[in-house]
């Protein structure tokens, strides 16, 4: 018997049972909902966060060099590293790699009182030079961003986030107002445009930019630096950029492997794809219960299409003596089981992805369909439809023809 | 058409122990016969039906069907024969219920590796006296209706040879005869027909009869005149 007309007879025989038809789907269409909504939030969790650090970082085209060995984790900053990366290196990677076209040096500290008057708040201070802003895709709102003059004069002068606008200015044009920095004075000459929530949903606005030669010399008195960013010719190829850079400054550090580095290289882009592919040990139990419960639905179709065969000894019969082979009963019964685990799976998809997507609107989520998941879906309920109909096709199949046609 | 030689059938009961059904059953049946197998139930009359049918194998002998030794065909090779060169009428109709006449008349065609022909179908329910009753559920016809759509089911791949199996065991009498009537006329068009029965009354629309008893022809001959039955 030809395929089309295998299910198209399964279809009809399922559409004339439609009560049977839907115990039978219901299992998997159960199952198959709540993986696609786990799956959909998932991602959209995933690509939002990534997203997040993105704003964040700014730009994923560039390297980051941490000095100390890649154990810490989180944000550098001047009470927590090594000082091992010095202005130099910066100035050698600068000149010697190939991979790169231009590094930023950053000087910063996080927590650091700011001052305007009465108002008081506590900000991340970034010592930066003069490209750092436009590298990183930081845009200024109103007045002048730190300039190579700045950083050159050791000025102190600052352009500041809207938080610290808010908290120090409020109803006044911050432009040209002096600010306290740990107790140094700074001019404000310029505010960014808002950058709103970082991945952990905290603000980016929150931030001080300062010339990295006044932080270094004339606030916080250190002269190693918290980051190297390097800007990446081809931002596909971070990784030659990572060995180039590494070999400079093993060289420099005179570290010879198996001996331990004293700086990190790290890609943004790598580093938020591995902080968002960490799952959750609810999520992974989620799922697996989803799975189990489409499992359930398999078996729930295994039963019931055991009790069609047995109802339908009288069918199977007739089909047998009219010259149906144990083949074409047995796809018979397969292509049913498969279909109506399908139709299971398909409206499964459908609850799924509106389940996805109020879910999505409630965590403020951005929506979003996964044709990946609703092909896996369908090939899911097709197995689940084929291995549970097996047993049950493999009985129609080996009934003798005449036991089934007896009264 | 037929050649039977020398065919017995064992079963095994539940315990083991051997019941014979057949025992050294030898007949030929002509192309365009219309053969009655009469006997009390139990005497391996549905036995024979069954072997005739490629429903089953004889435990030994031979079987040929149009000189084809079919005796040791596979599961496969008998679904093959049944379709194409067999037509079954049963007792109880055994048409799928929740369909529509044509519909069912069109099963054997879903193994027959042709395309689907509805023309087909609805002149054989035509040919059986049902036309205007092509979309009505098996549901809503009589038993002679059922009956009559069974029959163009058999008919639907053109088999040279129709079994029929108590054909008029679950009809009133006039149903009954009419149907007769039809299988007479399938005969009369040239087509071999084998009926199981244990009616006297019907079975002498045949030309011949073998009357088993214990699993061995008993008698093979004319069946009784129909007027004389009902005289």
């Amino acid at each position: 018997m030809e395929w089309y007309r295998t299910i198209s007879l399964a279809l009809r025989t399922l559409l004339r049972n439609p009560l049977r038809s839907f115990l039978m789907m219901l299992g998997v269409t159960v199952g198959i909902a709540a993986l696609t909504t786990m799956a959909s939030v998932g991602e959209a969790t995933k690509q939002e966060t990534m997203r997040r650090f993105k704003r964040m970082v700014g730009t994923y085209d560039i390297v980051n060099i941490a000095p100390g060995a890649a154990r810490t984790r989180g944000m550098p900053s001047l009470t927590t590293v090594e000082p091992t990366l010095k202005f130099d290196d910066a100035t050698a990677i600068a000149a010697e790699a190939r991979t790169i076209t231009q590094i930023a040096e950053v000087q910063n500290a996080f927590d650091i009182d700011v001052k305007h008057r009465d108002n008081t708040t506590a900000s991340a201070i970034y010592g930066i030079s003069a490209n750092w802003l436009e590298m990183h895709g930081y845009f200024i709102d109103a007045g002048t961003p730190i300039s190579d003059d700045d950083v050159a004069s050791l000025a102190r002068v600052a352009v500041i986030g809207i938080d610290v606008q808010t908290a120090l200015f409020p109803n006044q044009d911050p432009m040209g107002q002096q600010m306290r920095i740990a107790n140094v004075p700074f001019q404000v000459k310029g505010v960014l445009v808002s950058r709103g929530a970082g991945p952990g949903g905290g603000s980016l606005d929150n931030i001080v930019f300062i010339p990295v030669t006044t932080a270094s010399k004339r606030l916080f008195n250190r002269d190693y630096l918290t980051t190297i960013n390097a800007k990446l010719k081809d931002p596909d190829r971070p990784e030659a950029a990572i060995e180039e850079i590494s070999a400079i400054l093993r060289q420099r550090h005179g570290i010879v492997p198996p001996g331990e580095d004293d700086f990190t290289v790290t890609n943004p882009r790598a580093t938020a794809e591995q902080v968002t592919q960490v799952r959750s040990t609810l999520s992974t139990v989620l799922t697996g219960v989803a799975v189990i419960a489409t499992l359930i639905g398999g078996l729930g179709i295994m039963s019931l299409m055991l009790i069609a065969v047995s109802e339908r000894r009288r069918e199977i019969g007739v089909r047998r003596a009219v010259g149906a082979t144990r083949r074409d009963v047995m796809l018979q019964f397969l292509i049913e089981a498969a279909t109506i685990s399908v139709m299971g799976g398909l409206a499964g998809v459908a609850l799924g992805v509106a389940g996805a997507t109020i879910a999505a609107i409630q965590q403020d989520l951005p929506p979003i369909l996964l044709w990946s998941t609703i092909g896996g879906s369908v090939v899911l309920s097709v197995c689940i439809g084929l291995v549970f109909g097996l047993q049950p096709a493999w009985k129609a199949a080996n009934l003798d023809p005449i036991e089934a046609l007896r009264n | 058409m037929i050649e039977v030689e020398h065919i017995e059938k064992t079963y095994r009961r539940g315990d083991g122990t051997p019941v014979t059904a057949l025992s050294d059953v030898s007949f030929r049946i002509a192309q365009g016969e219309f053969v009655t197998v009469r006997g009390a139930s139990g005497s391996g009359k549905s036995s024979l039906l069954n072997i005739l049918g490629c429903l089953d194998t004889p435990t030994s002998g031979t079987y040929r069907l149009s000189g084809e030794d079919v005796s040791n065909y596979s599961d496969k090779e008998r679904s093959h024969l049944r379709c194409r060169r067999i037509g079954f009428v049963f007792q109880s109709f055994n048409l799928l219920p929740r369909t529509t006449a044509v519909e069912n008349i069109e099963v054997p065609a879903l193994y027959s590796g042709e395309a689907l022909d509805r023309d087909k179908a609805l002149s054989l329910l035509q040919r059986v006296g049902l036309a205007n009753r092509s979309d009505h559920f098996i549901s809503e016809l009589s038993g002679g209706e059922q009956q009559r759509v069974a029959i163009a089911r058999a008919l639907m791949n053109d088999p040279p040879l129709l079994l029929a199996d108590e054909p008029t065991g679950n009809l009133d009498s006039a149903s009954g005869e009419s149907i007769m009537e039809l299988l007479s006329d399938l005969n009369k068009e040239g087509r071999t027909i084998v009926m199981v029965t244990h009616d006297q009354a019907i079975a002498a629309y045949a030309q011949r009869e073998f009357y088993i008893r214990d699993g061995v022809i008993a008698s093979d001959g004319r069946p009784p005149e129909r007027a004389a039955l009902s005289g």
